[in-house]
């Protein structure tokens, strides 16, 4: 499939579409669920799945060649890759690390995309403690495809939907994204007044110094002339 | 061998060719005996079934070498051999000297081989060309008020003797005879007098050493200026020493000065723009808000909407420009032009710009605001994300820059203050004068929540806010 698109486009396909700027929204990060007690073999305590889904219930292999997981060094193979989705891993453990998530693109021409996790097994809320309730730890980010290569344009505004049924988030993202904008407002029209006021302040505090300075001047003319 | 040779050249002995002719750099360097070859051969046949390489490896004349081996003819080994020839006898010989014109005869040693040549130091005995002039040439050209005809002739004569020696002229000078005459009055005289009978001959007539400018008066200038400046005395030195240092620090305290003008009118602007910014802010961000939000990026139909987005954002930024937002204040974040793919997050890295000690401070806002160090990104979220930084930025530099000047209006007023206790006081100031006083007291040393002095609805909308920064309450010039 691959193969017949990469000839539709022919050698020149590196060439890029220039002014268009499509934007992907992804969701990565990790589910983990404590065992209740230490396993008698390895020493693991948890069960964790690492991922990266698509924001929007799309098929991202349309455009992801691959994804990479790169493990703690501890694991056997520690370098995993995933060429369909879901795109996920999952291992047990004992301790946090580093997860270096590369996303490969079907044309080559588009370098690929690093995103770093830090696993997530601990947290101090109680049930999550005692593995009754799922950790998890997610964020979102977006892939923004600036003058794709014209292959790479129509891989991304072909991809279809991945599932029939309702595409969800263990984080209300939408609710965040408000709550955030809403703070930032806030913040800025602080600051704006700050600045304005602080902005005043420094101007008198100019012209007081340049009134001191013409007084001092006079003053001394007066010494001067007495 | 040398020691052989020696013996042989004491006793004055022949037999030996070794060592006779001049000495040559192989002679020195290279060691006779080692190139003699070796004569050695074969003592072994190969035997049947041997093969022919390691037969080779085995017995060969030269055979190859096991280790690296190290040339005789190195630089280590590299020894003169000196003292290895005859000797070239001297001898005692008496000699005249062609420079000289009274044909004493002195004696000196001398290589017997070298016999019969010429005092090879006469030639750098050397003589100048003195012009001559005749006695119609000196009663038409030369003729002078201050020199009289007799005076010239023996200058002349000693120009001569001394080929021009003019320090050795002027210590032999007969001051009794001629009365005393400077150096520069004896050179100006021959210069001028060969000049004139340069000139007077002309180009094809008899050489002289011409073409020699003389300017009396200037090397008359010049030693006195010399002189003068060879006997300051110490106090003298030092005084101009000083000067020279307190020019240097007036100058360098008016560029910081200026500097320090420029920066604070440069702040003053940018404040401008982030009030106006401020101000604008509703329309702009509920218009962006509805285009960039979450529900954009939906594959296919979102990218229509997306662009339009994005136009949205240059048109703001112009008009942040139009208000004079100069490039130095506040962040300066890239421009994302480049193809390819990246994060949004990666949008809101600072760029290396930002100082170490900036972050910490933009850190520390931030969390007291509520706001995550690194926010969900989405296009509208970054955006302001990263125009609150900027402002904080800006407001921080402004509150540095008011702590400087503050600093300032403080040191100024207690100058006045001490003028104005020293004569009385003009009636006419006293009201405006005491305003300030009052606002000074309030404001200086608590500064950011005094302010009785000013407008109350300000004052109060201050004492609303967390003070966000914590201002140098030591007031004093702070480097950032």
């Amino acid at each position: 499939m691959y193969k017949s698109r990469m000839a539709e486009f022919g050698p020149d396909s590196g060439g890029r579409v220039k002014g268009v700027t499509v934007v992907k929204a992804v969701v990565y990060g990790n589910v983990s669920r404590y065992f209740g007690k230490k396993r008698e073999e390895d020493g693991h305590t948890h069960q964790w799945t690492v991922y990266v889904k698509p924001f929007h219930n799309e098929d991202m292999s349309t455009y992801v060649k691959k994804i990479q997981f790169k493990l703690h060094e501890s694991y056997g193979n520690p370098l995993r890759v995933v060429t369909k989705p879901p795109y996920e891993i999952t291992e047990t453990g004992w301790g946090e690390f580093e997860i270096i998530i590369k996303i490969f693109f079907i044309d080559p021409n588009e370098r690929p995309v690093t995103v770093y996790h830090l696993l997530k097994l601990f947290h101090n809320e109680p049930n999550i403690m005692l593995g009754k309730k799922v950790l998890v730890s997610e964020f979102y980010d977006e892939m923004i495809f600036q003058d794709p290569t014209a292959m790479m344009q129509q891989l991304l505004t072909t991809s279809r939907q991945l599932t029939l049924g309702p595409h969800k988030h263990e984080t209300d993202f939408g609710d965040l994204e408000a709550r955030t904008i809403e703070r930032l407002e806030s913040a800025r029209r602080k600051i704006g007044t700050e600045i304005a006021v602080l902005k005043e302040k420094l101007r008198a505090s100019r012209e007081s110094v340049q009134k001191h300075k013409e007084e001092i001047r006079r003053l001394e003319l007066q010494d001067g002339r007495e | 061998m040398a020691l052989g040779a020696d013996v042989r050249a004491i006793l004055e002995l022949g037999g030996s060719n070794e060592g006779v002719g001049p000495i040559t750099k192989k002679d020195l360097l290279c060691d006779k005996k080692k190139s003699k070859k070796l004569v050695e051969t074969p003592t072994f046949k190969r035997p049947e079934g041997m093969h022919r390489e390691v037969y080779a490896l085995l017995y060969t004349r030269d055979a190859p070498p096991l280790l690296p081996s190290d040339s005789t003819r190195g630089y280590r080994t590299a020894k003169a051999r000196l003292g290895c020839r005859r000797v070239r006898p001297w001898h005692w010989v008496p000699f005249t000297n062609p420079a000289r014109s009274d044909g004493a005869l002195l004696h000196h040693w001398r290589r017997v081989c070298d016999e019969n040549q010429p005092y090879p130091f006469a030639r750098f005995n050397k003589t100048v060309d003195i012009p001559s002039y005749s006695e119609h040439e000196y009663q038409t050209l030369l003729q002078n008020e201050s020199w009289s005809r007799a005076e010239t002739d023996y200058l002349w004569d000693l120009c001569r003797q001394f080929d021009l020696r003019w320090i050795v002229i002027h210590d032999r000078y007969d001051t009794r005879r001629f009365g005393k005459r400077s150096l520069e009055d004896l050179k100006e005289r021959y210069y001028m007098v060969s000049a004139k009978l340069a000139r007077a001959r002309g180009p094809g007539g008899e050489r002289g050493p011409l073409s020699v400018p003389f300017d009396a008066d200037h090397e008359r200038r010049r030693k006195e200026q010399l002189e003068r400046l060879f006997s300051r005395t110490p106090e003298q030195v030092t005084e101009e020493e000083n000067l020279l240092t307190e020019l240097r620090r007036i100058e360098a305290r008016r560029r910081e000065r200026e500097r320090a003008t420029a920066d604070l009118h440069k702040l003053m602007t940018a404040a401008d723009g982030a009030a106006g910014n401020a101000a604008g802010l509703r329309v702009s961000v509920g218009s962006a808000g509805s285009a960039g939000g979450v529900g954009s990026g939906q594959a296919g139909g979102g990218s229509g909407e997306r662009r339009t987005a994005k136009k949205k954002v240059p048109q703001r930024r112009e008009h942040g420009d139009r208000g004079g937002v100069p490039e130095t204040t506040g962040i300066r974040f890239p421009d994302f032009k480049a193809a390819g793919v990246m994060l949004r997050s990666q949008r809101m890295r600072l760029p290396s710009s930002v100082g170490q000690k900036k972050v910490k401070v933009i850190e520390q806002v931030l969390t007291e605001l509520g706001i995550d160090l690194i926010p969900m990104p989405t296009e509208t979220i970054v955006t302001q994300f990263n125009e609150l930084r900027s402002d904080l930025l800006l407001l921080y530099e402004l509150r540095q820059a008011h702590a400087t000047v503050e600093y300032d209006r403080h040191a100024l007023q207690l100058r006045r203050d001490s003028l104005a206790a020293h004569m009385h006081p003009p009636p006419a100031e006293t009201g405006a004068q005491t305003s300030t006083a009052d606002e000074a007291a309030s404001n200086y040393g608590v500064l950011p929540d005094g302010g009785s002095a000013e407008g109350s609805s300000a004052s109060r909308k201050r004492r609303e806010q967390p003070n966000v920064f914590t201002c140098p309450a030591a007031v004093k010039k702070k480097k950032i």
